[in-house]
């Protein structure tokens, strides 16, 4: 008896392990193409994770890869050396005051320009703005700065040339280095980049809105401003939840209006350091640029495990209000 | 006073119309000012009041930028990455989501799990750096191309269209005794189209864009990418000595900064001239990303 449920057992056993290799045999081309992938993320993507133990570590890049493990510990001397360095509080400070003007000003824009192009009468206008809205989004930030310094350069922009001649200055203004006005420009490009582009997501939540709301709220005797608050932005209440969860976890990076690095590296110089200088930019300088590497892999491990605890938590706060999130 | 209804809709409607014109403006000038101004000489420029047609016409600058052994190199080199990486990277993340597509295959969970994680973390910038070292990459057209060959994000997308292609199609074809290279070829690749000008475009896009990897891991002056100059130009033009040094010892009316205007109107105009075709296919893209995360 114990004997024969043991021998069904095994032979039971072996039989599923003979399909399982059967329709392994039958699929083998498949698994190729996935292992190809699957071999293409190892590299890529999980031995840069592994690389991470260097933040702990004295690690000298003439040591190769293999240095990172035969490198001396140092536990946590580099974050340490970080939080202790006098430029610490300014990068930490700008930031944390850029990440948090973007989502302020350019987060909302594309809402309104949503509600905007919702309220426009003429269908043919109402699609060539914005077609032309999200135009900048597929541009580079680099021409982007380029178009700003086309503008704004203290010897050949066009607004200090203008207003030169118009004589309603003396001498030209100096937004591309002025340390005060680097939040301001690298939000409002930001804004000007990117408003268009969300607009179609927030544009499609409206189209999702049923018409006959309107008729009726029109019958009740409702304008168009209390349409638009009573019907249009309820509507588009799950879209906004959405967008702002992506937006609060991907706040370090600039939020979903782009890159802050981008913008601190290309709109940052000499001058405005004080105010553009911000952790993204100090790990690249002395990250690859000084030859540092333990220590640029320590900051970038702090900011990676913010990142990603402001992804999950944010997803989580919002599921626990609304019962929409992501994952 | 007390405004009827209907006045207060045809204020409301002038109202709308106004402000998005403004914003037409604001998203349509600059790029004509950049056109008119690389189409105007490059000293004139300088002086500024060049505000609706360039004041001396001129292909000065356009002809200079493909005599510039620099400029010129880095639009071919921009060129390139973008058709190969744009082709590798599309068939190389297609391939690899037609497998993970079929929901009957071996160690599906495992294979997702992988992909996942990777797109929630990462290493970093500098771990990065040294496997790219390690792999012999840095300073090569290889790092264009190769380490983003697959993108998880359009890896997922691709998953669920091609859950989406009915199996009797697949099936038939293995009857009629094809394996699956010929069908993931002749079946798959057909019928995603919608999907392929899709990531197609952004990739594309991306690449024709990138400078970051430039800056990051290339040092050779002939593997600089169209980006990555006119970044150089920006940052060199921050100081404002050098527009006046430069115009003084320009060339028939060309200074770096025409150069960098025409540089710019030629890295804009591609994408300009793509764009309005691909506009079905790129909101169809969004709204996958968007509502998937």
């Amino acid at each position: 008896m114990d004997l024969g449920t043991q021998m069904t057992n095994g032979s039971a056993n072996n039989q599923s392990r003979a399909d399982y290799w059967k329709r392994f045999k039958k699929q083998k081309v498949l698994h190729l193409f996935v292992g190809l992938g699957m071999i293409f993320l190892l590299i890529f993507a999980y031995s840069p994770m592994f690389g991470i133990v260097m933040a702990f570590k004295n690690y000298s890049i003439s040591a190769g890869i293999r240095g990172i493990f035969t490198s001396e510990w140092v536990g946590l001397k580099h974050f340490d050396e970080f939080v202790n360095d006098y430029q610490f509080g300014t990068i930490v400070r700008n930031t944390l005051v850029l990440s948090f003007l973007k989502v302020i000003f350019a987060f909302p824009a594309p809402i309104l320009l949503a509600i905007l192009l919702n309220e426009a009468k003429n269908l043919r206008f109402k699609r060539f703005v914005q077609t032309v809205s999200y135009l900048p989004h597929f541009i580079s930030w680099v021409v982007v700065v380029g178009l700003a310094f086309a503008f704004l350069s203290a010897d050949s922009g066009l607004v200090n040339k203008a207003l030169m001649s118009l004589g309603w200055i003396d001498k030209p203004l100096d937004i591309l280095t002025n340390p005060d006005h680097f939040w301001g420009l690298a939000v409002g490009s930001a804004v000007w980049k990117e408003m268009g582009w969300w607009t179609i997501i927030f544009l499609a939540a409206i189209a999702g809105i049923n018409p006959f709301l309107y008729e009726a709220a029109q019958i009740d005797g409702a304008g168009r401003l209390a349409r638009i608050r009573h019907i249009t932005l309820p509507g588009m209440q799950g879209t906004i939840i959405v967008v702002l969860i992506l937006t609060i976890g991907s706040i370090l990076g600039g939020g979903l209006v782009g890159s802050n690095f981008e913008q601190a590296f290309l709109l940052g110089n000499s001058i405005n350091n004080p105010t553009s200088e911000i952790v993204q930019t100090y790990a690249f300088k002395v990250g690859l640029r000084d030859g540092r590497f333990s220590y640029a892999a320590a900051i970038d491990l702090i900011q990676s495990v913010i990142s990603v605890t402001l992804i999950f938590s944010s997803n989580y706060i919002a599921k626990r209000l609304s019962g929409s999130s992501l994952f | 006073m007390t405004l009827s209804q209907r006045q207060k809709d045809r204020i409301m409607d002038a109202g709308v119309a106004i402000a998005l014109f403004i914003i037409m403006l604001c998203m349509l000038y600059p790029f004509y000012y950049v056109l008119i101004l690389s189409f105007n000489k490059g000293t004139d420029s300088l002086l500024g009041g060049v505000y609706l047609w360039p004041r001396t016409f001129t292909f000065e600058n356009y002809a200079r930028f493909l005599n510039d052994p620099h400029w010129y190199q880095s639009f071919l080199v921009t060129i390139s990455r973008t058709v190969s990486g744009t082709v590798l990277g599309v068939l190389f993340t297609c391939l690899v989501a037609y497998g993970l597509s079929h929901r009957d295959l071996l160690f599906r969970k495992s294979y997702f799990t992988i992909v996942i994680f990777a797109m929630y973390f990462s290493g970093g910038l500098i771990p990065y750096y040294v496997v790219l070292r390690s792999l012999g990459l840095l300073n090569s057209f290889g790092v264009y191309i190769i380490p983003s060959m697959l993108s998880t994000f359009f890896l997922l997308i691709a998953i669920s269209f091609f859950q989406e292609i009915p199996q009797e199609l697949k099936e038939s074809a293995h009857i009629d005794g094809a394996n699956e290279i010929v069908i993931f070829y002749r079946i798959i690749m057909p019928v995603s189209m919608p999907l392929i000008a899709t990531m197609a475009l952004f990739t594309g896009v991306g690449q024709w864009n990138s400078w970051l990897d430039s800056a990051y891991f290339v040092q050779s002056e002939e593997l600089r990418t169209l980006a990555f100059r006119m970044m150089e130009v920006i940052n060199k033009s921050s100081a404002p000595v050098d527009a006046l040094a430069a115009a003084n010892k320009a060339a028939a009316g060309v200074t770096s900064y025409s150069l960098q205007v025409a540089a710019m109107v030629v890295s804009i105009a591609p994408i300009v001239c793509v764009y309005p075709f691909l506009q079905k296919f790129f909101i169809q893209g969004i709204m996958l990303g968007s509502v998937k995360g």
